[in-house]
C-alpha cells in the first residue's frame, strides 16, 4: 500500500544517484536498470534517501526465535541487526569485504591478556534503548547470562558455555565428563543478589566488561560478533515481555523496534526514535515500516517477488525450480537476480571407523560422478560450483587444490578408483550403507547419484532415508548407530558461523567434536596432527598465521578421504528492483538486511 | 454335495429328445454357470479390452524390465545444463528414450515405467492375496456361527475399518529399522520394504473382503445344501471350506479384481508421501513425487503426465475388469 506512495521518490533516488556519481564514484551506478551478478561484488542501488515506503519480506519458514539471545538460524543473525547491537559485527559492505569484523557496540576489538584468557571490550558510552535508558556494560553482560536459560532459550549457539571459565570447581568437574551440574543456570533461576551472575564475565565500570575463558580462544571475536552479545535491559525481560516471551518485544538497540508482532504469522518493525546514526555506522534506517510475513509457501514467496508484492525473500536460500525457470529465461527478470556462493558446502561423510582403510576412502573419491552429484543439488546455478576442497571459497584462509581430479575428470576417474581398491584389498569392491535425509529431495537424489557411479566400481551401497528432525540426533549423528549400521557415507552440509577456517572446520573434523549423538564430525576425524594444528591456531593471537593452519588442516582431511566434498552451494535470489543499497555479503551468504532502503 | 456352479447337467435327469436335438435339428448343448459367466463376460468388450489390458500390463512387468535399458542409468548429456531440464520437446523424447528422460539425471522414464510397473503390481497383487486369505476366512467363520464369534469379528471389522491407515503406515514405516529377520527369514533394504508395504495394506483392507463374504454366508448357510450337508452329519470346517466356499468363488474374484487397483493406488499414495519404495528403485507414486517437491511439473510437465497416466490406465483397466466380471457373475446387480 506504502508501495504506491514511495513510487513518487523513484526521482528523488535517481536523484540521489546521480549525485553520487557527480562526486567520482564509479558512473554504472546512474544506470536505471542493473544486471545478473551485479550484486555479487556492488552496491545495486546505493541511496541514502529516506522514504515513508514498506520494507515487505516473505518466509517460507517460521523462525525458531525472533529473539537475539535465542536463534541459530543464518537470516536471523542477518534479521536480527535491524533491532540489536552487538559487541561486534560485520562490516556492511559487498562481498567478501563484508566478512571484516568491526566494533558495533564496543569501541574497538577485544583486548586479549597475555595468557589469552581475558578478553576486554569497552562499550559506547552514549547508546540508548528504544525507551531512552542507557546501555552499559551490565546489559551486555546480563543479555550473554540469558544464553545460559537453555531450558527457556535452548535455540542459540553454546560457545559461552563451552568458552568461559566455569562458574565453580563442581561445573568444572561435570563439564569434564560432558554435564553441567552447578554451572550457571541464567538469570532466571537463581535472582538472588549473592549468587546473581555469571561470574567468568566482570564488569570494571558502566563501560566495560570483561570475558575470562577457560582456555585461550584466538577467534573470540568472532564470538562476541554473534547476535547473543547485544545488551538486554534486565528489567524490560519479565512479565509479558520475559523469558520466553521476550521474542514478541525484544528491546531494541538498533534502528528499529517491534510495533507489534503475530507470532510465526507477521511481524511488523517501526523505526527506534532513540537509535543513533553516529554510533551505529553498520545499519541505516530508511524505511518508515519493515514488515515479514512467516509462513508462506515456498511458490508464492517466489511468484510474490517476481509480481512485486514483496520486496525481498527473508531466508536467503533463493528461488525454487519454477521461479528458477522464468527468471533464467526472461533478460528483464535475470537483470534483477544474482547466483552466488552461500557459504555452504554440500558433501557426503565417509567414516574412518566404518571403512577404516584409506584406499577404499580414496576409491570413492575418484569412483563419484562430480556431474551427477552436482545436478543432484541444481546443477550449477542453484546447485553450486563442483567442490575440491572442505572450505568454500568465501571462508578466510581457503586455498584451492584438487587431490581426486574432481574438476579435470569430473565424471569420475574410474581406472583411479579401481587402483585405490586393489590397494585396498578389495579389487571387486565392497559394501557399505549410504544414510541420506529422506525428506530432503535433493539429498535423495544425491544418495541415488553416488550410489550409481559407485556401482560402477563395485562399490555397492545400501540407501538408508532417515528423517531431517532426527537424521543428527538418532542415526548419522550417532557413532554407535552408525557403526552398527554400517553406514560408511552419509549425505550432510555444513555452513559456518563464522567465515574463518575454524569456524567452518572444528565441528567437522577436531577429535574432540566427536559426540556420542548430534555429532557434527560424522567422518569421526581424530587424527593427531589435525588435532594439534586446531590447538595451535586457539593459541595462536596473531591473524594471519592462524589463516595458514586452515589450509593445512583442509589438506588433511582430504588426503585420509573423510569428506566427499559435492558442491560450494549457489543460490538464485531476486532483488526487487525497487529496493536500495542491495549486495550479496558474503558472511551470511544472502543480501545484507541492515541498510535495504526503498526507491 | 451340490454347488451350483458345479452343477453338470449331462445325466441329471431324463431329457426330452427335441431337447437334445434342438428345434433345426442340432443338439443344444447344457451349459454351467460358469460357461454362462464366461459367454456374457466374451460379449462385453469395455470388459474384454481392460483384460487384455491387464494381461499386457502383467507381460510388462514380468518381461519389460528385461527388455528396456537400465533404469538407473544417468544422461546428463540430454539436460540443459542451466536449466537441467530435459532438451527437446515434451520432457527429450526421442527414439531412444520413447517416453523421454528425468529432469535433473536424464535417467530413462520409460524403463523407469516398466520397472515400476513390477513393484506396484507385486504389492499390488500379494496384498490382494493377503486381504483375499484373512478377508475369507474371518468373514466365512463369522457369518456360518454368528452369535458372539460375528459380534466380535464384526466389531474387529469395523475398528480395521476405522483405522487411520495412512497416519499409521507412515509411522510404521518410519520407525522400522532399514533390515529385520521375521521368523529365521532376514530382509534387508527393498525387501524389506517391499515385505512391509504388502503385509500393511494387505492386513488392513481384509475387512471389505471380510464383510462382503459375511453377508454372502449369512444367506448360504440358511440353503437347503447346507442343511443336507449338516443332516448327514458334516462338521464346521467340513461344511465352511467344502460346502460354502466354493459357492463363493464369484464374489472374491470380482472383489479382489476391484482391491487391486486400490491397493496399486495405495502403494501409489505411501511412495509419493516417501515411505514407500526406497530409490533408486523406481516407482510410479515416486516419480509423481518428484515431479510435485523437485518442481518437475513446471519446467517438464510431460514427466508428471506419464506417471500419472500408468496410474490411472492401471487402476481403471482393473476396475472396469473387475465390474465386468461382477455383471458376468451375477447379472441381477447390472
Amino acid at each position: 500500500m506504502n508501495r504506491r506512495k514511495s513510487l513518487g521518490l523513484v526521482a528523488l533516488g535517481a536523484t540521489a544517484a546521480l549525485a553520487v556519481a557527480a562526486c567520482g564514484s564509479s558512473p554504472s551506478t546512474a544506470k536505471t536498470t542493473s544486471a545478473f551478478d551485479e550484486a555479487i561484488t556492488k552496491v545495486v542501488n546505493p541511496s541514502n534517501a529516506k522514504t515513508n515506503g514498506t520494507l515487505v519480506f516473505d518466509a517460507a519458514v517460521t523462525p525458531d526465535s525472533t529473539d537475539y539471545d535465542n536463534t541459530y538460524y543464518a537470516f536471523m543473525w542477518d534479521f536480527v541487526r535491524l533491532y540489536s547491537m552487538p559487541l561486534m559485527t560485520y562490516k556492511s559492505c559487498p562481498g567478501t569485504c563484508g566478512e571484516q569484523l568491526v566494533p558495533d557496540l564496543a569501541t574497538g576489538p577485544g583486548v586479549v591478556s597475555d595468557n589469552g584468557l581475558e578478553w576486554t571490550y569497552h562499550i559506547q558510552p552514549d547508546v540508548k534503548f528504544q525507551n531512552g535508558v542507557t546501555v552499559t556494560s551490565e546489559d551486555v553482560k546480563y543479555g550473554i547470562e540469558r544464553t545460559f536459560a537453555k531450558n527457556i532459550l535452548p535455540n542459540g549457539p553454546t560457545y559461552y558455555q563451552v568458552l568461559l571459565a566455569p562458574q565453580n570447581a563442581t561445573c568444572a568437574a561435570s563439564m569434564a565428563s560432558g554435564g553441567n551440574t552447578g554451572c550457571y543456570p541464567g538469570p532466571y533461576v537463581d535472582p538472588s543478589v549473592n549468587e546473581m551472575g555469571l561470574n567468568a564475565i566482570t564488569t570494571p565500570n558502566s563501560t566495560t566488561i570483561v570475558f575470562h575463558l577457560a582456555h585461550p580462544f584466538s577467534d573470540f571475536n568472532y564470538v562476541v560478533a554473534i547476535p547473543q552479545s547485544t545488551p538486554v535491559l534486565p528489567s524490560w525481560d519479565t512479565g509479558a515481555h520475559g523469558g520466553a516471551n521476550f521474542q514478541l518485544d525484544p528491546i531494541s538497540t538498533g534502528p528499529y523496534e517491534f510495533q507489534s508482532y503475530t507470532l510465526n504469522k507477521q511481524l511488523v518493525l517501526v523505526r527506534n526514535p532513540n537509535w543513533n546514526p553516529a554510533t551505529d555506522p553498520q545499519a541505516k534506517q530508511l524505511v518508515n515500516k519493515i514488515i515479514v510475513n512467516w509462513n508462506m509457501n515456498q511458490n508464492t514467496v517466489d511468484q510474490d517477488q517476481i509480481a512485486g508484492y514483496a520486496d525481498m525473500d527473508i531466508q536467503g536460500l533463493g528461488v525454487q525450480t519454477a521461479a528458477k525457470d522464468k527468471i533464467l529465461t526472461t533478460p528483464s527478470l535475470k537483470a534483477d537476480a544474482d547466483d552466488a556462493i552461500n557459504g555452504f558446502l554440500r558433501f557426503a561423510y565417509i567414516n574412518e571407523q566404518v571403512i577404516p582403510n584409506v584406499h577404499c576412502r580414496e576409491a570413492i573419491e575418484y569412483a563419484a560422478n562430480k556431474v551427477t552429484l552436482q545436478d543432484a543439488y541444481g546443477g550449477s546455478i542453484i546447485g553450486g560450483q563442483i567442490a575440491t576442497t572442505v572450505m568454500p571459497p568465501n571462508i578466510l584462509g581457503y586455498k584451492s587444490f584438487d587431490l581426486y581430479n574432481a574438476v579435470s575428470d569430473p565424471t569420475g576417474d574410474i581406472a583411479a578408483a579401481k587402483q585405490q581398491l586393489s590397494l585396498c584389498g578389495k579389487p571387486n569392491g565392497f559394501t557399505t550403507g549410504l544414510a541420506y535425509r529422506s525428506d530432503r529431495p535433493q539429498d535423495v537424489l544425491a544418495a541415488q547419484a553416488l550410489e550409481a557411479a559407485l556401482n560402477q566400481v563395485g562399490i555397492k551401497t545400501v540407501l538408508s532415508g532417515y528423517p531431517t528432525g532426527t537424521y543428527y540426533s538418532n542415526y548419522a549423528g550417532v557413532p554407535a548407530y552408525v557403526h552398527s549400521h554400517d553406514l560408511g557415507i552419509s549425505m550432510g552440509g555444513w555452513g559456518a558461523d563464522w567465515p574463518d577456517g575454524y569456524g567452518f572446520l572444528d565441528e567437522l573434523s577436531n577429535g574432540n567434536s566427536i559426540a556420542p549423538a548430534g555429532n557434527t564430525n560424522i567422518s569421526e576425524i581424530n587424527d593427531p596432527t589435525i588435532n594439534s594444528l586446531f590447538a595451535e591456531a586457539a593459541n595462536d593471537n596473531n591473524a594471519a598465521s592462524r589463516l595458514a593452519i586452515w589450509p593445512q588442516i583442509d589438506k588433511d582431511i582430504m588426503a585420509q578421504a573423510a569428506i566427499l566434498p559435492i558442491v560450494y552451494q549457489k543460490v538464485l535470489l531476486y532483488r526487487n528492483p525497487n529496493v536500495t543499497n542491495v549486495y550479496m555479503d558474503d558472511y551470511y551468504g544472502m543480501y545484507n538486511y541492515a541498510v535495504l532502503g526503498l526507491k | 454335495m451340490a454347488a451350483p456352479l458345479d452343477v453338470s447337467p449331462v445325466g441329471a435327469e431324463a431329457i426330452p429328445e427335441a431337447v437334445t436335438t434342438g428345434l433345426s435339428g442340432q443338439r443344444i448343448e447344457g451349459r454351467s454357470l460358469g460357461q454362462i459367466a464366461w459367454l456374457r463376460l466374451r460379449r462385453d468388450k469395455v470388459a474384454m479390452a481392460s483384460a487384455v489390458f491387464v494381461i499386457f500390463l502383467i507381460l510388462v512387468a514380468i518381461l519389460g524390465p528385461f527388455l528396456v535399458q537400465n533404469p538407473d542409468t544417468y544422461h546428463s548429456n540430454l539436460l540443459n545444463p542451466t536449466l537441467l531440464s530435459p532438451n527437446g520437446a515434451f520432457g527429450g523424447i526421442s527414439l531412444a528414450h520413447p517416453f523421454g528422460v528425468e529432469p535433473q539425471t536424464g535417467r530413462d522414464v520409460l524403463s523407469r515405467i516398466v520397472n515400476g510397473a513390477r513393484y506396484s503390481l507385486i504389492i499390488g497383487f500379494l496384498a490382494t492375496a493377503l486381504a483375499v486369505i484373512i478377508g475369507v476366512f474371518f468373514g466365512l467363520i463369522a457369518g456360518y456361527f454368528g452369535g458372539w464369534v460375528d459380534s466380535l469379528i464384526a466389531r474387529a471389522m469395523d475398528v480395521f475399518l476405522a483405522f487411520p491407515l495412512l497416519v499409521f503406515a507412515i509411522a510404521l514405516v518410519g520407525v522400522l529399522p532399514t533390515n529385520a529377520s521375521f521368523f529365521g527369514i532376514s530382509l534387508a533394504g527393498n525387501t524389506l520394504r517391499i515385505g512391509l508395504l504388502i503385509f500393511i495394506i494387505g492386513f488392513f483392507s481384509w475387512p471389505y473382503m471380510g464383510r462382503i463374504i459375511r453377508g454372502q454366508v449369512l444367506s448360504l448357510r440358511e440353503r437347503e445344501f447346507v442343511d443336507a450337508a449338516r443332516s448327514i452329519g458334516a462338521r464346521g470346517p467340513y461344511i465352511l471350506f467344502r460346502e460354502l466356499l466354493p459357492n463363493l468363488w464369484g464374489p472374491i474374484l470380482v472383489y479382489a479384481t476391484l482391491l487391486i487397483p486400490t491397493n496399486i493406488l495405495f502403494e501409489a499414495a505411501l511412495s509419493f508421501l516417501g515411505v514407500g519404495i526406497i530409490p533408486p528403485t523406481p516407482s510410479w507414486g515416486d516419480m509423481l513425487s518428484d515431479a510435485v517437491t523437485n518442481g518437475y511439473y513446471y519446467i517438464d510437465p510431460m514427466y508428471m503426465f506419464i506417471p500419472g497416466m500408468a496410474i490411472f490406465l492401471t487402476v481403471m483397466a482393473f476396475n472396469l475388469f473387475g465390474d465386468g466380471l461382477r455383471d458376468a457373475l451375477d447379472p441381477r446387480t447390472r
